[in-house]
């Protein structure tokens, strides 16, 4: 018998390893079963250490391995090809813990989607991501391919509703990515994980965010008889200002053919197309929603609009929604199922080129898809038994894909590139991009046994060797020459020989070194530059280093991307070292720079290219300012929703490269959520591309989760893809004056009552009277911030005052206009002084009174104190606190320590902001602890390799 | 595309073969998928293992097309969870025919037996009814109890245990005496109904068939129940042997031949899924294709034939806690899913606690529970387990099967508590102390005054 098979079957026992050929042929195919590979064997391990050592097994005979969960992929992810081995991890699906107050649960990967929402459920809360197939796939599945689902048009897809994994590296390590608390120092490892379809490591838990159940929900059917008028309906309700949770489209083949299946829910079947659109928030002001949202139905040519009268009603239309893609076995024998996303504004015309492809290839085409997203679901029918029909349907899948792409679309919003469309990634990524994406997934997985083929085009699979071989070369040279993939043209042999040398190169790698630190004693005569510099940007671009902490003795400014760029391949040539700078707000970040050269800005790069308000996407310079970009979105009453310390100076590069958030973090997620593409240059002058310009797109590893919050020290930020959201009608601000333990009850109970505040936030009383929210006495002060329709607003705001009622508190109300004056100053507070230290803590939101308490008793924090000045999140767990006298460093130290570990013991972390030298030469700033550390300088060496930017910043 | 000769059932279902688009939305509705996470363990693995049989990439007497079509509960539940409206419960039983024809399955002395039994027991009506009394004075005299006390039986075999647990567990509640019969309610009955015995339900539980017959002419439907009726042919079909199940087929189309076209009406719902099935499996018979239609449509479970008619409210009868177990095929395969609910819905003051996972197999499937013993055990114990969770003490469930397999756990697991009946008893129960009946004593003593 095969030997490998023993061998495992030593590890799992007998029961859980199949190696039958019988018995692998269901394991041949997943969700997409145009695609057959048979494993060598299946294995169902019970536990994370079960799948460690099945990895560590694996490794040792240099076999493939394809992470697999319910196996409802429908891209070919979940197949073992060149003879790998299935990891099933179907018997791994315990709920391991669900914690009600601070709105998370954790998991094994195994478990079923639905069932999570299910068990959620007795304490009101419930896990938003509902991909179709909901009913059987599994989290790791999701977690793999980033999954989607109807709801994700508000709510953000799987990555925005996870907080920590556990994931078992190939080889067997197990690392621990992101945290309960939600906030991790260091580069997010846990976002570009999340979509890696199975390529990086195998998550075998997960924590994952819990939601409020929507206290109201309206769910409207609005049936056209022209699709076209329906999707123009689409845009025009987005375009309106409305989110709706959920916007679906079905198209009239579609509709008949659920209407026949067991998921009936009553649609006329003389429609040809209707429109799904769900709305959920508070009950008050939700019906005026719907009846905007049923108007904009009517005016775009609706024959009728009708609201679900119950929540029976409304689960039959989403079922019938979700069964879309089975019945179509009703029509066809064999369906080809696509996956494409466009901007909303273009949804018309390329929902006609989809009829009009099918036709040219004689083909049947029905629609079904995420409206609001542009994420199109066309289903090409056909008959696998006429070889024919086969190549047909692929010619017309191609011209679809290239059809959207045209459009500025991606050739995936939610399945994945999988096996199916790796060879149309090219479409949207470049050789340097797909390079840059290799050697991610090279930090990842050095051995490239983890589901290899998958993802990057097979041709070019031999540079997942070559791009190990450089992290290689990056070791021993730590200042390696970067090489084309032509460059190892003795490694395309063929497949086999590149898995062995894959394999070699396993073997042979232990954990890379730390970077080594380098002294500026080396070769940079600022003259010479100077004057290399000026050939490229001129000499008034060039001039002087303001910031002390930066070593740097040339800052320049170029014109342009290409300017930039061809800076960029200077500074490599010469070896200098770079700094990425946008308003200079954190230059010095992080650890003090162990050598700095160049800093590189882009104040001049301030174009706002372009924004599509019918898309709700604008795509900018990094140069520009965050109030800049906001100012001309308002003119089109939407805007980039983040709050970061400002103080009207922030570059949108600098807030994308720190990826900081502020107080409405809460209601409106941090700067990752909104970052949908990015276009950066490396160290060596080389730009790539990562995301791109639609809303929901999984095409490739997500790289701008990456680069978010790297702080420039992996690539200088060039350009950047948003999404956005519109502006809110209505806002208020409740100030409440109190004792803190009574600030804190009232918190919660604000943020136990069902209401949608987008801030509650505590501050110190001196940190209320520096934004000048009259205070008169010592007790700190309470914002609560609502925003949204007058209605809506003016409801939560009564029902805030009415929740004070216990607490001897003092509540003064601002509304719209005058209290954004507020928000806008504590967002300017961390920055306002020179050489104070500013530090923040993220722990667990229910361990926040706690922390709050021992850092009060903290002698050196002395929050006690009227005068200490600090601001904290009482929902999402986050206190900053400001100390601008620092007489003693050692002792601040010795405090920020013991701070540290109080945080980490409530799952949390402890970041110091800004400091003085003399404190930040004496303790980390990030205070990273774990295994991520490795991987981090894993990442770091294979897309700098030669350490350029920012060095020793992490 | 058949390579295989032995595949000629399967290729007969090409078309719901290829109907599987391979979505998966049937895993998780799947006990066997639920237990151990392989996807040969559940539908979409066997409908794509029925697939490679008929394209001839399987051979339909390998070890593992053999273990895992066995494996099957064929309880349909994944039919209910299908956008696509696959038809699996007759792909299984084609996939079933053709592995009877394979060597492999005619090995093995459980097969042997049954095959033996289902042909030259079952399919003689007399001889099953023999059978039936044999069985039923052992039961009677306590001799499966006195085997399981004793722990000869597990001594013995742990199946055996099993088995006789079964049969104990049908003996029904001793303190009734089932003797009455329905008031007339008017001179002329409302409706007309034929009631189809069952061949296990007369044999072990014929007070379920009495109490049919009284709580439907409570509610004013006159009920007779044709002689020439046999077995529905559901053991035959579920273990392959559709040429048994045809000729069980032609002869209850005969039997209930009826010019006025009465409703059949069952009170199990696995002969009720097999007789609905009639119009598929006689599809093909260019006699009976017509007639095996026109009787599918009349076919339906008594709570099915009450929930039309109208259900009249009885007297409240316990104090008990009471749940209710839904049988796949009353569930499945003849869609009654509230109508057994408004039954009990039908008694005043009932303590109604609903089960978790009612609508998931017990585990029991015909002969499954002695064939697949250690499957079945652990489906059938997450049941027990959910039973527990709702403190009943009476747990109703419409299907012979289904009663014997949950009331044999309950046994063996120290539950013996639970008292598990059909919810037609404890509707009939109602109606007696409703008054509505009256004993057989009175009755012929009316008779005679008539007279």
């Amino acid at each position: 018998m095969d030997k490998l098979v023993e061998n495992l079957r030593a590890v799992l026992g007998r029961t859980a390893v199949l190696s039958e050929p019988d018995e692998l042929i269901v394991y041949e195919c997943d969700g997409l079963p145009q695609h057959k590979h048979r494993p060598r064997a299946v294995v169902f391990p019970n536990s994370t250490d079960e799948v460690a050592e099945v990895l560590r097994t694996l490794a040792r005979e240099g076999v493939t391995f394809s992470p697999r969960g319910a196996g409802t992929g429908l891209s070919g992810g979940a197949l073992a090809v060149n003879q790998g081995v299935v990891i099933e991890l179907a018997r791994m699906r315990r709920l391991i813990k669900i914690d009600a107050e601070n709105r998370f649960a954790v998991v094994e990967t195994g478990m079923v989607n639905a069932k999570l929402s299910k068990a959620a459920a007795p304490f009101g809360l419930h896990y938003v991501p509902d991909p179709s197939s909901q009913m059987s796939c599994t989290i790791g599945g999701n977690l793999a391919e980033n999954s989607g689902g109807i709801h994700c048009l508000k709510y953000g897809m799987t990555v925005d509703h996870v907080l920590a994994a556990r994931v078992v590296l190939a080889g067997g390590e197990i690392v621990e990515l992101g945290s309960d608390a939600g906030s991790t120092p260091g580069y997010d490892l846990l976002g570009v994980f999340v979509g890696s379809e199975g390529t990086f490591g195998i998550a075998t838990e997960a924590t994952l965010k819990l939601v409020p159940l929507p206290s109201a929900v309206r769910t409207l059917l609005a049936i056209f008889s022209d699709v076209d008028d329906a999707s123009r309906a689409v845009s025009a309700i987005i375009a309106a200002g409305l989110v709706p949770a959920a916007l679906e489209m079905m198209d009239g083949a579609i509709i008949r053919a659920v209407e026949a299946s067991v998921f009936a829910a009553g649609i006329p079947l003389d429609a040809e197309a209707a429109l799904l659109v769900e709305l959920d928030g508070l009950e008050a002001g939700l019906d005026d929603e719907a009846e905007r949202a049923s108007s904009i139905c009517r005016e775009h040519g609706a024959q009728s609009v009708r609201c679900a009268s119950d929540d029976e009603e409304r689960k039959r239309l989403w079922a019938a929604r979700k069964g879309a893609f089975g019945a179509m076995g009703r029509i066809s024998p064999d369906t080809m199922l696509q996956d494409a996303v466009v901007p909303r504004s273009r949804l018309p015309e390329i929902l006609a080129a989809t009829y009009r492809i099918g036709s040219k290839y004689g083909l049947r085409v029905a629609n079904v898809f995420h409206a609001g997203d542009g994420n199109l679901h066309p289903f090409l029918c056909f008959d696998a038994r006429h070889p024919d029909e086969v190549l047909r349907v692929k010619e017309a899948g191609r011209e679809l894909m290239e059809t959207c792409v045209r459009a500025g679309g991606s050739i995936t919003g939610e399945h994945g590139v999988g096996l199916d469309k790796s060879d149309y990634l090219p479409l949207i990524f470049s050789e340097d991009d797909m390079d840059a994406m290799l050697r991610v997934r090279a930090a990842f997985d050095p051995t490239g046994l983890c589901n290899p083929g998958k993802i990057i085009p097979t041709p070019r699979t031999c540079s997942e060797g070559s791009a190990v071989t450089r992290r290689r070369d990056a070791e021993t040279q730590a200042c390696g020459e970067t090489e084309s993939p032509g460059a190892h043209a003795s490694l395309r042999a063929s497949l086999r020989e590149q898995a062995q040398s894959v394999r070699a190169h396993a073997l042979n790698a232990g954990e890379p070194p730390a970077l080594p630190a380098l002294t500026p004693s080396h070769s940079f005569n600022a003259e010479e530059a100077q004057r290399l510099l000026a050939q490229i940007v001129g000499d008034e671009n060039i001039y002087a280093s303001l910031h002390a902490c930066v070593s740097a003795s040339l800052a320049v400014a170029p014109a342009s991307a290409e300017e930039a760029c061809e800076v960029l391949r200077l500074a490599s040539s010469q070896g200098w070292k770079v700094v990425p700078a946008g308003g200079e707000t954190w230059l010095d970040a992080g650890n003090p720079l162990g050598r700095a050269d160049v800093v590189v800005s882009t104040r001049r790069l301030n174009r706002i290219i372009e924004h599509e308000p019918a898309d709700l996407v604008a795509r900018t310079e990094s140069g520009v300012t965050l109030s800049a970009l906001n100012n001309e979105l308002a003119r089109a009453r939407q805007w980039l929703p983040v709050d970061p310390p400002d103080q009207g100076s922030a570059s949108v590069g600098g807030v994308v490269a720190t990826g900081m958030s502020g107080a409405q973090v809460l209601g409106y997620g941090s700067p990752r959520s909104y970052v949908i593409g990015m276009r950066v240059a490396l160290a060596d002058g080389r730009t790539i591309k990562a995301g791109g310009r639609v809303v929901k797109n999984v095409a490739g590893y997500d790289l701008c989760k990456l680069f978010t919050g790297s702080y420039g020290t992996l690539c200088l930020i060039l350009e950047l893809n948003f999404k956005l959201r519109p502006l809110p009608l209505y806002t208020t601000t409740v100030a409440a004056c109190a004792p803190l333990d009574s600030l804190l009850r009232a918190a919660r109970a604000i943020l136990d009552a069902r209401l949608l505040p987008v801030a509650v936030e505590l501050l110190s009383s001196r940190a209320a009277s520096r934004i000048g929210v009259s205070n008169a006495e010592t007790h700190p002060i309470l914002l609560v911030r609502f925003a949204g329709t007058h209605g809506t607003v003016t409801f939560q705001t009564e029902e805030t005052v009415r929740l004070f009622h216990n607490e001897d508190a003092k509540l003064t109300s601002y509304a719209s206009d005058d209290d954004e004056s507020y928000w806008q100053k504590l967002s300017a507070l961390p920055l306002q002084n020179e050489n104070q230290l500013v530090w923040r803590a993220n722990v667990l939101p229910s361990e926040l009174q706690a922390f709050l308490n021992h850092a009060m008793n903290d002698d050196c924090a002395n929050l006690h104190s009227s005068s200490s000045l600090w601001h904290a999140g009482v929902g999402d767990g986050r206190l900053r606190v400001i100390s601008s006298s620092m007489d003693d460093a050692a002792r601040a130290v010795a405090s920020l320590e013991s701070l540290r570990a109080r945080a980490r013991a409530s799952a949390g972390s402890l970041v110091i902001e800004s400091a003085p030298t003399s404190i930040k030469s004496a303790i980390d700033s990030w205070g990273m602890t774990g295994r991520t550390v490795p991987l981090m300088r894993r990442v770091k060496n294979q897309l700098d390799p030669a350490n350029a930017f920012s060095p020793g910043r992490f | 595309m058949v390579s295989s000769k032995l595949a000629i059932a399967l290729a007969d279902e090409e078309d719901k073969l290829l109907a599987c688009v391979h979505c998966g939305l049937c895993l998780e509705a799947c006990p066997t998928y639920l237990h151990t996470g392989d996807e040969n363990d559940s539908p979409r693995g066997r409908i794509y293992l029925m697939r490679a049989v008929e394209e001839g990439r399987l051979n339909p007497e390998s070890n593992s097309f053999g273990a895992h079509i066995n494996r099957c509960l064929g309880c349909r539940a994944c039919e209910q969870a299908c956008p696509a409206g696959v038809e699996y419960g007759q792909l299984l039983e084609a996939a079933r025919s053709d592995l009877t024809k394979t060597e492999r399955q005619r090995r093995g002395w459980t097969s042997r037996l049954i095959r033996f039994v289902l042909k030259h027991i079952w399919l003689h009506p007399a001889r099953l009814r023999f059978a039936f009394t044999t069985t039923r004075v052992m039961r009677n005299i306590r001799l499966p109890k006195l085997l399981i006390r004793s722990k000869l039986a597990r001594l013995i075999s742990p199946r055996l245990e099993f088995a006789l647990a079964l049969l104990d567990s049908s003996r029904g509640d001793e303190r009734r005496r089932d003797e009455s019969v329905a008031r007339p309610v008017s001179d002329s009955a409302d409706s007309r109904a034929l009631l189809f015995k069952g061949c296990v339900t007369e044999g072990l539980f014929a007070r379920v068939n009495r109490a049919c017959v009284r709580v439907l002419e409570a509610n004013g439907c006159s009920v007779s129940s044709p002689k020439d009726q046999v077995c529905c042919g559901a053991l035959h079909a579920h273990a392959g042997d559709l040429e048994g199940a045809r000729t069980l087929a032609r002869r209850n189309i005969d039997a209930f031949n009826d010019e006025a076209q009465a409703g059949i009406v069952t009170n199990a719902g696995g002969c009720g899924a097999m007789l609905l099935s009639y119009a598929h499996l006689l599809s093909d018979d260019a006699g009976y294709a017509e007639r095996a239609r026109e009787f599918a449509k009349r076919v339906r479970d008594i709570s099915q034939q009450l929930a039309a008619t109208g259900i009249l409210e009885g007297a409240s009868v316990s104090e008990s806690v009471t749940t209710y177990d839904a049988s796949c095929h009353l569930l499945y395969g003849q869609r009654a899913s509230e109508a057994p609910l408004e039954m009990l819905g039908a008694i005043p003051d009932l303590k109604f606690v609903p089960l978790v996972g009612s609508e998931v197999c017990c585990g029991g499937a015909g002969v499954y529970n002695l064939l697949e013993p250690e499957l079945s055990r652990r489906v059938l114990d997450e049941k027990l387990a959910h039973i527990k969770e709702t403190g009943a003490q009476v747990l109703t469930t419409g299907n012979p099967g289904c009663h014997m397999q949950i009331g044999a756990g309950a046994r063996l697991k120290g539950m013996e508590g639970v008292r598990v009946c059909h919810p037609v008893e404890l509707l009939d129960e109602s109606y007696e102390r409703a008054g509505f009946y009256k004993s057989r004593s009175q009755e012929s003593e009316a008779r005679s005054q008539k007279g």
